[in-house]
């Protein structure tokens, strides 16, 4: 099966510009290994440093928030189901890279997730300084899995607004996508 | 006062805070798995040490972050914040951030954590490709 389906599979993945991608659960070993090829691919096929660099951060930020919303819902019955529903892409478009990651999120979450992000949509880089700054003056609440500066960091290094799409799969859950242009 | 000292992995850099010398150093990249965890006891030996700190030297802090990721970004604000109210009470405390200029997300943070800052705080270029 697999074999007539991987042409297909493959010149799908070129239309997209995807360059490195993979599925599944996340673990921070995982993370680690796919950020430091990720860094040495790009590298390899002559990115300038600074895209490197800033491709490197936003897929450390896009992953660490897919590992800790799926570890926020570790010990209910939906874990796996939405651990094991990651995908993460790297491409390469118009000379620009990009990270495009995608997991499913239960139908309760999309409504905050929305709120935390179309703010950052509109924002100039400046607003989106401040914002940060002040983010990072708050207190983090003791239950906290994270600063929730992620987002906002991903936005100030991506080079037009970022982009995201909530797509309902079925009563429980939505598929959520983040797509952000170095 | 025991020297606190962590080797870096891949994801936490090395910390070397060592009271006789009066100079704390945090090198390499920073983006473990839970980043509060990880700077939890790094937090609470500088506080001990600046609780109890009487000497006449200057205090360094040496910074050196090739990459550090948001979580990683505001325990390092809660460590400088620290070192700043330590600042404002009159002990002889410094930063320097040593900083691959090449690298302008590096640059940036550092520049950023230097604004908001009153102690003394000095950008250090890293002398390229060592």
């Amino acid at each position: 099966m697999i074999h007539e389906n991987l042409w297909q599979v493959r010149n799908e993945l070129q239309r997209n510009g995807i360059l490195i991608s993979f599925t599944g659960k996340l673990t921070q070993e995982l993370i680690e290994e796919y950020g430091a090829a990720v860094k040495q691919y790009l590298e390899s096929v002559n990115v300038p440093r600074n895209n490197v660099f800033q491709t490197f951060s936003i897929f450390i930020e896009q992953t660490q928030n897919i590992k800790n919303y799926c570890s926020s819902k570790s010990g209910t019955p939906i874990y796996d189901e939405i651990a094991q529903s990651c995908i993460v892409t790297i491409g390469n478009m118009d000379d620009k890279p990009y990270v495009c990651s995608g997991n499913l999120v239960e139908k309760s979450d999309a409504a905050g997730l929305e709120e935390r992000l179309s703010p950052l949509i509109t924002m100039d880089k400046e607003g989106l300084k401040q914002l940060y700054k002040t983010v990072l003056k708050q207190d983090v609440p003791p239950d906290a899995n994270g600063s929730g500066l992620g987002l906002i960091d991903i936005a100030r290094k991506a080079s037009r607004p970022l982009e995201y799409s909530i797509t309902e799969i079925d009563p429980r859950f939505s598929f959520f996508t983040l797509k952000a242009v170095v | 006062m025991e020297p606190l000292i962590i080797p870096a992995t891949n994801s936490t850099p090395q910390i070397h805070f060592d009271a006789s010398l009066g100079k704390l150093v945090v090198k390499g990249q920073s983006y473990p798995e839970n980043a509060f965890k990880f700077y939890e006891p790094v937090l609470a030996w500088t506080n001990d040490y600046l609780q109890h700190l009487q000497e006449q030297a200057v205090v360094t802090m040496e910074l050196e972050l090739p990459y550090i990721n948001t979580s990683s970004t505001k325990c390092l604000m809660m460590l400088l914040e620290k070192f700043e109210a330590a600042h404002c009470a009159g002990k002889p405390v410094k930063v320097e951030w040593i900083c691959n200029m090449d690298n302008e997300s590096e640059y940036e943070c550092a520049e950023e954590f230097q604004e908001d800052l009153t102690l003394p705080f000095e950008i250090i270029e890293k002398n390229s490709d060592v």
